[in-house]
């Protein structure tokens, strides 16, 4: 496996505007503060890997960014379309925020009583608006990109973790987003199977996708990704260029993960 | 022996023709009362507050109420209130009601059995509310409920019986004529039972299968 890092420059991706923007991020269950005034801002083609203890976050942060679970204060901003904490989006907002951001689940969520192809064609019909000819062709492309073509008409069941989590890749590439959301993607997997799904996010990122991708895979976050951020009880403790922060990590509280991760 | 085959072969035709209405009967307040009992599962769980308080009471009401209650309150009680219907249709209405609720509560625990994961996957690819409900919540939901609602069909069925006590000439009633007419109650209440064991044996028989292969491909 080769280690270059990906693509693009990173003073490149510094210069251009930003694609997605967190403001003052903030979420709260009840009187338990989750997230703490996380701000964010993503460049087009940018790769950001989140790496962080368990319980520091992560999760509830990507599932802020798509309003699956609605930020208690601050704004997210992608494109043209800004939600702000406290005022229920329109749906046409949230429709415009979801069809922009793509999501992969760690335990794929994937239809169960959907083929393998309709599991990918669903949203292309019901939200693009797309003749269900159209959508087959555009997922049968997909499932060939990630290597799935021959499963299309099978149900999900009948596949592996791996093919599975490529299906889930596929369903959320579907809509042509500009950014993907991963959320531990390799977690559930056996670790040769995570190979085949990471091979997938590697290539996405090569060809210019935008991600944000929380992972417990170290050499993912340091090969893959242009920036790290490591996350602690609800804050960015520490960001940077993915070389700077896995090698020479300025804080203590980040250093104190990487030691506990390293270690094992 | 001879004697009891032909006095059923003799009154088998009526028999059958009540065993139709009981059917139909069976048949219609299914056909009003599952959907009905799908909207009632819906509006318990919707954020409406009007909502949710009248579809709890439908439910509690249809069933706290024995249907029989409900059948006669139909026929005897809403003439009443100015509204009279014949038996046919106060016993569908009746049955519906009982149905809607009984059958809300097995769709619930139907759309309960759906994992979290599958509505936030809808909702992450930009389906809408009714769009994730119903390519990717419902489909799952009635999935799982299928085999309790077939059950509750055969019960059903066999509740329709009640509807002797409001002159439906259902299976029953025509039982109850024949033999007021013939002094020979026995032997037609059993041609009675045989009838509705003809039709819900095989079909309880048919929902266990049903139900075995449905488990099999969870
Ligand atoms: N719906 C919820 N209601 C209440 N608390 C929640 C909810 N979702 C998350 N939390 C809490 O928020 C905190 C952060 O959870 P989150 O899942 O974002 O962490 P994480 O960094 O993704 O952890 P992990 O690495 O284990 O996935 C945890 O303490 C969790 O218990
Ligand atoms: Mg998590």
């Amino acid at each position: 496996m080769s280690l270059n890092s990906s693509s693009i420059p990173q003073a490149d991706v510094a210069s251009r505007p930003p694609l997605l923007r967190l403001d003052a991020i903030g979420k709260t269950f009840g009187t338990h503060v989750v997230l703490e005034d996380i701000d964010l801002s993503l460049a087009a083609g940018e790769v950001v890997a989140i790496i962080g203890p368990s319980g520091s976050g992560k999760s509830t942060l990507l599932r802020c960014i798509n309003q699956l679970e609605p930020p208690t204060t601050g704004r997210v901003t992608i494109g043209d379309t800004t939600i702000e904490a406290g005022h229920t989006p329109t749906r046409r907002e949230l429709m415009a925020l979801r069809r922009n951001i793509g999501m992969v689940f760690q335990s794929f969520n994937l239809f169960p009583h959907l083929t393998v192809l309709r599991n990918v064609s669903l949203a292309q019909e019901r939200v693009m608006g797309r003749t269900r000819e159209q959508a087959d062709a555009v997922s049968m492309q997909l499932l060939a990109r990630v290597g799935l073509a021959d499963k299309a008409q099978q149900f999900p069941s009948r596949c592996s973790g791996g093919q599975q989590q490529r299906i889930a890749i596929a369903r959320a590439l579907a809509l042509d987003p500009q950014i993907m959301l991963f959320d531990e993607p390799t977690s559930a997997l056996d670790p040769e199977l995570g190979l085949e799904v990471l091979a997938v996010m590697r290539e996405l990122a090569e060809g210019g996708m935008t991600m944000i991708v929380v992972t417990h895979e170290m050499r993912f976050a340091e090969n893959v990704s242009d920036r790290v951020i490591i996350m602690a009880d609800g804050r960015i403790v520490e960001q940077g260029p993915s070389g700077t922060v896995m090698r020479n990590p300025q804080t203590e509280r980040a250093q104190r993960f990487l030691h506990a991760v390293k270690d094992r | 022996m001879n004697d009891l085959v032909d006095f059923w072969l003799e009154h088998l035709p009526a028999m059958l023709d009540g065993l139709l209405v009981s059917v139909q009967v069976t048949g219609v307040s299914l056909a009003i009362g599952v959907p009905l009992g799908l909207m009632l599962a819906l509006a318990v769980q919707s954020r409406s507050k009007p909502m949710r308080g009248i579809a709890i009471v439908v439910v509690e009401v249809g069933r706290g109420a024995p249907a029989l209650i409900l059948l006669q309150f139909t026929y005897f009680g809403l003439p009443n209130a100015g509204l009279s219907l014949d038996s046919f249709a106060s016993a569908v209405i009746a049955l519906a009601w009982c149905t809607g609720a009984y059958t809300s509560e097995i769709i619930r625990a139907g759309l309960e059995a759906v994992p979290h994961g599958q509505k936030e996957a809808a909702e992450a690819i930009g389906l809408n509310h009714l769009d994730a409900l119903r390519y990717v919540i419902l489909p799952q939901a009635l999935r799982v409920s299928v085999p309790a609602l077939l059950g509750f069909s055969i019960l059903m069925l066999q509740a329709s019986s009640l509807c002797f006590a409001i002159a439906l000439p259902e299976l029953v009633s025509q039982a109850y004529l024949i033999g007021s007419t013939t002094f020979r109650y026995m032997p037609i209440l059993v041609l009675a039972g045989l009838l509705y064991a003809a039709i819900c044996i095989p079909a309880t028989i048919a929902v266990s299968a049903l139900e075995r292969k449905l488990g099999a491909h969870a």
